[in-house]
Order: structure tokens, then C-alpha cells, then sequence
């Protein structure tokens, strides 16, 4: 089930195009992170991805076939959608949400088969949520909430997987129990996880690709490891960071012009300060 | 873990619905300004008509009207039930949203436009005549259009919005009724006052069956797409991302309800805030679930409106007032209550 973009154009409408020629291709079973500044597109292009949106000039592909060519309910067994989690209206109980995953797959009274409690009650067991399963959604803290949409979409059986900023509002532990689990389904069930994020020094340790979308529509993909380095993030977010090393893997620590330690680091900064003290003022 | 929702037990549960909506009948059949006893109405109608009274009465006068406010009831039920999953809010009902003013305007004038065309013909007989229900069908279905895109365009999410649109409509569409009223000749002003105060009166047998099919097929209808409901509750996008397509739900769940509503307008009126305070009461005690809600709700709805129709019999007997005026009398605080609730829970949202 891979993914591939072509040429991909978005505007809403009457204003400028916020995406513009994206083109990448993805494989079944691959880690994909997008990041990028506010107003980018992030989750423009996830909803894209979705079958949510229409592209106004170019195509997605699914399984080598038009995304557009797909049904709704088809498209609900190929993907599933995490979006930031919310309170819903009505008090349904985290099972009762876990549930609804199998929309797609049931008959005109929705009733669930055998086939498809043994799938809830997977999910319900690799997100750790069996804990809080009876309580009514609007009782459960923001993580709790997170991790029940996460089982949601992994009771929909789905090959591909997409995240909007899974961990924000998050505490540490829980940001990592997330981004465990999403390897965890990469590796062991072979799913294609695209996330965006605004975590990269958490998501790099994770994601195997990225997207790195900039404001003037011009954008970076490849290997998360080259596409999020200083120079790289230090233009497109225009901020002066303190990069480091754990391991393999960078990570950023930006730092404002108040700074305590901004000038401790500025051996370490690539970027020509004049070009920086003109950025300053304009912030 | 919670017990899944499985076939056997939703039948079961509806079973005891069941139980309790004919228990409610069979007692509401016995008690009215008319002491009757059960003995003699087993008896049979008699050799000569009108040898046996009791009889009379409760096959002819009881019977037909309690089955009529059962109809009622379960229409307003169901369709509250469904309006609150479509527009996400759990104060939607089709009175408070005005839905079941423009079915009552629809009534009001395909009989004023019926009554010019063939002249002298009799304006009591509501709730008859194909033209009759097809105006109240397109009046309630434009409404729930207007009271939608009205709410849509003023933010969406928010609860009060919608409310808003549906007070305005709702006081627009009254205005225009009582215009229209006022042209209707005064001999037919009481009956016309306490249908729209919601009065549930006598029908005959034909109208009742004919009635029954609509309202039985548009829950039924209801019932097929309550899966989907369920997963609309969560928005639009979430709705598309777990396969069901909104628009086409939204779409065939404003008809039907818009339906069954009209059918139920055209039976008796404006009967306010059943489709409130019924499903609240069941949500409290099954859940969200609207595989279960709507039509565990249709039950109990029918069951309550038997009962308040029973209190309009016989609180002030003789004489009888309109069942609209007993809802209202207990709706209106429950509506007031669920507001104050639902508001400080946006509030602290935010």
C-alpha cells in the first residue's frame, strides 16, 4: 500500500496556494514525519492524504490508484485518521468510541461480529486503555483521550495511518508511550505512519523520512536525519537553535534573542549574524 | 470491560420497552371521565348498537385516541433523537428548532389553499388528505434546512446559534400562522387553537392505520442508519474518515425525521419538548448508543405522551385541555436545566 504524490497544488478558496507541486513517494510500511512553521500546510496536506480535501491541481495515489477513485467506505479500510483529540457532545464511552472503527466494515443493522470485537479489544489492549474502557470520553484526561482515537484507528485495521500532532499537550511519558506504540506498528504489523509534528527532536528519534514544509511553499524530503538538520531548521522556522548530538540522531534547542544562553552557543551557529540581527528586528 | 451492544441484547431491551409502553396503555385505557369497567367491555359491543356503552367508548373514543398519542409520541421521539445527533446538540428538538411550526404552517395552508379550491369544504379534518401531509412534509423539510444552514452560517459549533435560528424561525412561522388563522371563519377557531396547542383529539380508524405505516417506516428507516449517526456525533470529517459519508446521512436523516415529524404534526399539533425530555431520560439510562437510543426513545416517547394525554383528560374533567400544555409545563424546566448544564460545560472548554 504505498503512497505517492504528484505534483500536488493546493489554495483554499481565492486565496494563495498554500501547497504548491509536492512530490514524494511513499512505501508500505515506512515512518514519515511533516513538519514545518504554522500556516504551512501541515494539516492541509494531511486532510489531503485523507480523501478530505481535493487537490486543486495535481494527484495523490493509494495502491497506485487515484485517491479519488476510491468510496468513502472503502477509503475507511485503507485509512485511518488521528486527529487532535476533542470532547464530543454525546458521553460516549472509550469502548463505545473504540467501536465506531468498524464502521466501515459492518452490515446495514451495525451490528459487530466476532471478527470485529477480537479487533477492538486488540487495540484496546495495545494502547493500554482497557483501564479507563467503560468511563465516558469527557471524563479522561487529554492523554487518555489521545490514546483512545489512537485505538480507534488501530481497531480500523487500516495499512496507512495518519496523525495530527499526536502528542501535543502531552507529558513526556506519554509523548514517548505514543511514539513507541507508532514504531511498534511500523515495525511488527507493517503499517505507513505519517505524522505531523512540531516535536522534531522527539519525532527524529522515530520517523525513518520527513517532509519539512517551508513558508514560501518550498519544501525538503528525505531521510529524517538529513532533512532536519541546523542549517535546514534554522531557515525554514527562522530561529537561532543550539544543536546537538544523542547518539545518531540531532536535536534542537532554539534559543530567543533573551536567551540566557544564546551567546554560550554561538560558535555553534552556522548562520551569518547580520542575516540573524535583521531577523531579530523584524520579529 | 462494558458489555458490547449485541443483537440479543437490544432486543431484550426493547422487549421491556415494550412491556412498559402497553403497560402504560392498558391503564391509561381504563382511567377517564367515564367509569368503565373492564368486565363489560369484554363483553363485547352487544346485540343492538349502543347496547353497551362501556364498550363504546373504550373501543370507539379511548382506544383509537391512546393509540393516536402513542403514534405521537414515538414520531417526536425519534425525531429529537435524530436532530441531536445531526446538528450535534443535545438541546435540538423539533418543536424548540421550529421544524414542527413549518410542518404546521405547511397544514395550515395546503387547508387554506384546499379550502379555496374546493369551495365549502369542511376545514376539521386535519390531518387527512395526501395534499395535507405532502405540505407539511416540505414545510418541516425546508425548515430543517433553514434552521441548519442558519446555525452553519453563525459558527456552527455553537450550541446557542442553533437555538437562536430556531427561536426566530419559530416566531416568524407563528406570525404567519396567526395571520392565517385569523382568515380561517371563527367556528373553526377553537379546534384550530387547540391543534396548535398540540391537542390530541379522535381520529378515525384510517387515518390512524395510515399514520401508523408512515411513522413505523420512517423509524424503521431511522433505525438503518444509526451506526452512522453515531460516528456523525463526532463531526463531519471524523464521519468521512470512518467511511460514512456525511452528507448523504445528514441528508436522508433530515428527510426522515422531517417525516415522521410532519405526520405527527398533522395528527395533533404542536406537542412541544417530547423529543427533549424523552431521549435525555434514556441517554441517562442506556447510554449514547443510538442503535439503542432511537428506538428504545420511540417507546418511551410513546409511552409519555399516552400518559400526559391521560392528565389532559381527566385533571380538569369534564373538561380537557390541549397534551401540548402538559409537555410544555414540564418541558420548559427541563429544557432550562439541560441548557445551564450544557453551557458551563462549553464554557469550561474553552
Amino acid at each position: 500500500m504505498s503512497i505517492e504524490v504528484e505534483n500536488l497544488c493546493f489554495a483554499y478558496k481565492a486565496q494563495a496556494e498554500i501547497l504548491k507541486n509536492i512530490s514524494f513517494r511513499l512505501e508500505q510500511g515506512s515512518f514519515l514525519s511533516i513538519a514545518g512553521p504554522n500556516g504551512t500546510g501541515k494539516t492541509t496536506l494531511l486532510n489531503l492524504l485523507s480523501g478530505l480535501l481535493k487537490p486543486t491541481a495535481g494527484a495523490i495515489k493509494i495502491d497506485d490508484c487515484f485517491l479519488q477513485s476510491y468510496s468513502i467506505r472503502h477509503l475507511a479500510k485503507k485509512i485511518a485518521v488521528v486527529r487532535q483529540e476533542f470532547v464530543p457532545v454525546f458521553e460516549f464511552s472509550a469502548l463505545q468510541v473504540v467501536s465506531m472503527a468498524r464502521t466501515p466494515y459492518l452490515g446495514t443493522f451495525a451490528f459487530e461480529s466476532k471478527v470485529d470485537q477480537q479487533a477492538i479489544a486488540d487495540a484496546i489492549e495495545m494502547t493500554d486503555t482497557a483501564r479507563f474502557a467503560n468511563r465516558p470520553l469527557n471524563h479522561l484526561s487529554g492523554g487518555e483521550r489521545q490514546r483512545v482515537f489512537i485505538a480507534r484507528a488501530l481497531a480500523q485495521q487500516t495499512p496507512i495511518l495518519l496523525l495530527d500532532e499526536p502528542t501535543s499537550f502531552l507529558d513526556m511519558k506519554h509523548q514517548v508511550g505514543i511514539y513507541d506504540l507508532l514504531k511498534r506498528m511500523q515495525q511488527e504489523y507493517g503499517k505507513t505512519i505519517v505524522a505531523v509534528t512540531h516535536d522534531i527532536n522527539l519525532t527524529i528519534q522515530y520517523a525513518d523520512e520527513a517532509l519539512l514544509l517551508g513558508t514560501d511553499s518550498n519544501y525538503h524530503i528525505g531521510k529524517a536525519k538529513d532533512v532536519f538538520s541546523q542549517h535546514q531548521i534554522e531557515k525554514i522556522f527562522g530561529v537561532k537553535t543550539f544543536t546537538g548530538k544523542i547518539g545518531q540522531e540531532n536535536f534542537f534547542l532554539p534559543l530567543g534573542k533573551f536567551a540566557k544562553s544564546r551567546n554560550g552557543c554561538a560558535s555553534e551557529v552556522k548562520q551569518t549574524q547580520s542575516e540573524q540581527n535583521r531577523r531579530n528586528t523584524i520579529i | 470491560m462494558t458489555e458490547a451492544l449485541t443483537p440479543t441484547r437490544l432486543i431484550i431491551r426493547l422487549i421491556l420497552c415494550m412491556f412498559l409502553l402497553a403497560a402504560a396503555m392498558f391503564v391509561c385505557s381504563l382511567i377517564g371521565t367515564q367509569k368503565i369497567s373492564l368486565g363489560s367491555v369484554l363483553d363485547g359491543p352487544g346485540s343492538a348498537p349502543g347496547a353497551n356503552t362501556d364498550y363504546d367508548i373504550y373501543v370507539r373514543v379511548r382506544v383509537p385516541r391512546i393509540i393516536l398519542a402513542a403514534l405521537v409520541g414515538a414520531a417526536l421521539a425519534a425525531s429529537g433523537v435524530v436532530l441531536q445527533a445531526i446538528l450535534r446538540n443535545p438541546l435540538a428538538e423539533p418543536y424548540i428548532l421550529g421544524i414542527s411550526s413549518g410542518a404546521a404552517l405547511g397544514v395550515i395552508t395546503a387547508v387554506l389553499t384546499g379550502a379555496s379550491i374546493t369551495a365549502g369544504t369542511k376545514l376539521g379534518a386535519f390531518g387527512a388528505g395526501a395534499s395535507i401531509s405532502v405540505f407539511a412534509f416540505l414545510f418541516a423539510m425546508a425548515t430543517c434546512w433553514l434552521v441548519w444552514l442558519t446555525g452553519h452560517l453563525a459558527g456552527g459549533s455553537g450550541i446557542t446559534s442553533l437555538l437562536l435560528a430556531g427561536v426566530i424561525v419559530n416566531a416568524f412561522f407563528s406570525a404567519v400562522i396567526m395571520l392565517l388563522t385569523s382568515l380561517i371563519d371563527s367556528q373553526q377557531l377553537r379546534t384550530i387553537i387547540f391543534w396548535l396547542m398540540g391537542n390530541i383529539g379522535e381520529k378515525d380508524f384510517p387515518t390512524l392505520l395510515a399514520s401508523a405505516i408512515f411513522i413505523v417506516a420512517g423509524i424503521f428507516g431511522l433505525f438503518t442508519i444509526c451506526q452512522k449517526l453515531n460516528v456523525l456525533t463526532f463531526g463531519t470529517q471524523e464521519a468521512q474518515s470512518l467511511g460514512v459519508n456525511p452528507r448523504a446521512v445528514t441528508f436522508a436523516a433530515f428527510a426522515m425525521a422531517s417525516f415522521i415529524t410532519a405526520v405527527a404534526v398533522g395528527l395533533s399539533g404542536l406537542v412541544g419538548f417530547v423529543g427533549l425530555i424523552v431521549p435525555h431520560s434514556v441517554r441517562l439510562v442506556l447510554g449514547p448508543d443510538h442503535r439503542q437510543l432511537l428506538p428504545a426513545s420511540a417507546f418511551v416517547g410513546a409511552a409519555f405522551v399516552v400518559i400526559c394525554d391521560t392528565i389532559a383528560r381527566v385533571i380538569i374533567a369534564p373538561a380537557q385541555f390541549p397534551v401540548g400544555v402538559i409537555t410544555a409545563v414540564i418541558g420548559g424546566p427541563v429544557f432550562l436545566l439541560l441548557l445551564a448544564r450544557y453551557s458551563k460545560k462549553i464554557g469550561y472548554q474553552r
